[in-house]
């Protein structure tokens, strides 16, 4: 072959690499969160809501198998044309490409809302999992709602928050941040704190909007504050973690190695936990100015979740796709759990322990990641993996 | 390793968008005629490879018609006329091998600075290399390209495509194909391909490859700027004004005046040389068989 036809073939497949490296094929991550894991009652009992790209679904803590059907009026199990029994699984591609990374709240008997990620507000049946009515909102949601009395509230992708009630679905009012609310806010008394990733923590009057305070933390807050012994504990992405009076006065202040993205744990004996997306766990003492108690390099990657505290022991799950179980005098490790196909584990935990309505029979450990087909990871207190979903 | 590349771009980008008063666009012009100038030593090494590659290119056709059916020939005569013009023949390819990673880093620093979810953001933790950069996260993606007329031109979010931004933002893949158009119309005058396109249609009768490569030069002179301008209404306007700078940056740098220019900043020989003209001992093909050889040797 002519060297110029050469020269010219090999110029082209690189031009076609390149486009193809552009596009996102190698390295740039084109994705919106992670999932978004809750707890809902259904049928009397309480069962696991988990919400990712496409679906949002019901599934029993048994097991993980998503919530089958049951017609109210025969108390039988619906199935479909193919009499397969139904599942209680809703689906964006059936709802005009709905993204969901935000859980479902139930508000009565046989109705959840749902937030999804292309600004609307689903009221959903929950008896026959069908939207019923669509309410166009300002923006989109990627967190979790709040739902306090007979008010619902809205964090949104791109800023500002807007609390509508449940009564007529009209917005009350609305707070108006510069970047985006990126954690589902937390309710102190009549108080609702808002972190946002504008740098701000927001404290505003949760049925009037009016604002008490907004504290600067130097970094984005992407993460729901911690309420314990009447104080707030939240990190930043500008390496520190505070301890904030209800006043909103900064009372104290740790350096972290990096940002901290979830939220704290605290233990009865006043000691918070937190991690950050260096990889390490800090146990810092609330009753002495946050003074370090220990701090260690537990995983080769960042850890995005907040930690659990369960008895003895402070649970982190890693970017590098295992989760870790530390001695909580020291943080010495104990147990590491390597998930298959080490998917990077950045949902938020979740701990269950058993009760009336929740039917397990021994504590577990929820831990979520964006393997599509890992996406929810039980286990139980000692480490051995119960059922994954999907399965 | 990739993140060898990557993260000191990032860093950069960041760094840039501090100094510069928080302004985003400006970080990402900056920072993509940085990088253009000084890969520029590569660039120029690439195009005087190709122009030499092009000035031969009769010589070579001669080459080829002479040793037809001598395929050993043919090569030997070859490696001497690249040797006495001293060119190499993947020699202009070494140097864009190099320059790849550089704009793919440039290209995916922009990507990621500009992280508008969290699934994206997480990734930045881990990528900025100087403290006290990560107080600026996230950064600001809102522009208003003049601010005197913003109730005309209202603020793009550098972060979404420009199908998602108001109508105008649609000027800018247009923008990226126009520019694209323009620099890769320059790369070829500037290598001497549109000049020898002549000579290579009136090979094309004969079945030549100068036509081919011609043929192919042209399809790509088309396919790439529709290509990249196509790509520019998906990928977020932030990446679009990165494709319109480095592009009218390479507007300038092949066009005469700026070629000028860049060759008296950078020291650069003038390429428009005449190629040496290589004569061979051999008029006649010879055929290559053991005897031939020995002779050789023996009068050696």
């Amino acid at each position: 072959m002519n060297l110029a036809i050469r020269n010219s073939l090999l110029l082209m497949s690189l031009l076609i690499l390149g486009v193809f490296v552009l596009t996102g094929c190698v390295g740039g991550r084109i994705g919106v969160s992670w999932p978004a894991v809750g707890l809902i009652e259904l049928y009397g009992e309480t069962h696991i809501a988990i919400a990712y790209n496409n679906d949002v679904a019901i599934l029993s803590p048994t097991n993980g198998a998503p919530a089958r059907l049951i017609n109210p009026l025969n108390g039988e199990a619906m199935r479909d044309n193919e009499n397969n029994p139904r599942t209680w699984i809703l689906r964006g591609s059936e709802n005009e490409g709905s993204q969901f990374f935000s859980v479902p709240i139930r508000i009565d008997e046989d109705t959840v809302l749902i937030a999804d990620n292309n600004k609307r507000l689903l009221r959903v049946d929950s008896v026959v999992v069908e939207v019923q009515r669509a309410y166009p909102l300002a923006d989109k949601v990627l967190t979790n709602m709040l739902l306090a009395g007979d008010m619902l509230y809205l964090p949104f992708q791109n800023g500002g928050l807007s609390a509508v009630a449940l009564e007529d679905f009209q917005e009350k009012w609305t707070l108006t941040t510069e970047a985006g609310i990126w954690a589902q806010p937390l309710l102190v008394d009549d108080m609702l704190i808002v972190p946002s990733i504008d740098h701000f923590l927001y404290a505003v009057d949760r049925s009037t909007g009016e604002r008490f305070w907004s504290v600067d933390l130097g970094g984005a807050v992407a993460s729901t504050p911690l309420l314990a012994n009447g104080r707030l504990y939240v990190g930043s992405f500008d390496k520190s973690f505070f301890e904030i009076s209800l006043d909103g006065e900064i009372l104290n202040e740790y350096g972290t190695q990096n940002w901290v993205w979830g939220t704290p744990a605290v233990d009865e004996n006043g000691i918070i936990y937190v991690a950050d997306l260096s990889g390490y766990v800090h146990a810092l003492d609330s009753e002495n100015g946050l003074r370090e108690r220990w701090s260690v390099q537990i995983a080769e990657r960042g850890i995005r979740a907040g930690p659990l505290v369960f008895g003895e022991r402070v649970i982190a799950a890693s970017r590098d796709g295992k989760v870790y179980w530390l001695d909580k005098r020291d943080g010495q490790l104990i147990n590491a759990r390597e998930i298959d196909d080490r998917p990077e584990l950045l949902g938020d935990m979740m701990l269950l322990e058993p009760s009336e309505n929740l039917a397990i029979d021994e504590p577990l450990l929820l831990v979520s990641s964006v393997h599509d087909s890992r996406l929810l990871i039980a286990f139980g207190v000692d480490g051995r993996q119960t059922w994954v979903y999907p399965r | 390793m990739w993140d060898l590349i990557l993260n000191p771009f990032v860093t950069i980008l960041a760094w840039l968008y501090a100094a510069l008063n928080q302004d985003i666009v400006l970080a990402i012009v900056v920072l993509t005629v940085i990088i253009r100038i000084l890969t520029f030593p590569l660039f120029a090494k690439q195009q005087e490879s190709q122009k030499k590659m092009q000035q031969i290119q009769p010589q070579l056709k001669k080459l080829q018609e002479k040793y037809k059916g001598d395929k050993e020939k043919m090569s030997q005569a070859q490696m001497k006329l690249y040797r006495e013009n001293k060119v190499n023949p993947v020699g202009g390819c070494f140097p864009m091998l190099i320059q790849f990673p550089i704009l793919i880093g440039l290209y995916q620093a922009i990507f990621f600075a500009l992280a508008a979810t969290p699934f994206q953001l997480v990734d930045l933790s881990e990528r900025l290399l100087i403290p006290g950069l990560d107080s600026l996260i996230p950064l600001q993606r809102m522009w208003t390209p003049i601010p005197q007329l913003a109730s005309l031109l209202p603020e793009l979010d550098l972060t979404l495509a420009p199908t998602e931004n108001p109508t105008y933002a649609l000027a800018l893949p247009l923008l990226v194909l126009v520019t694209t158009w323009g620099q890769q119309k320059l790369t070829m005058s500037s290598t001497g391909q549109n000049a020898s396109k002549k000579d290579d249609d009136d090979d094309d009768d004969s079945g030549g490859g100068g036509g081919q490569a011609a043929a192919m030069t042209k399809s790509m002179t088309t396919i790439m700027p529709i290509m990249f301008g196509f790509f520019s209404l998906s990928f977020s306007v932030g990446l679009s004004i990165y494709f319109v700078t480095s592009n009218l940056i390479g507007v300038v740098q092949y066009s005469p005046q700026g070629k000028r220019v860049l060759s008296r900043v950078f020291g650069r020989k003038n390429m428009d040389e005449a190629p040496v003209e290589v004569v061979f001992e051999d008029d006649e093909p010879v055929k290559k068989t053991r005897k031939t050889r020995k002779k050789k040797a023996r009068k050696k």
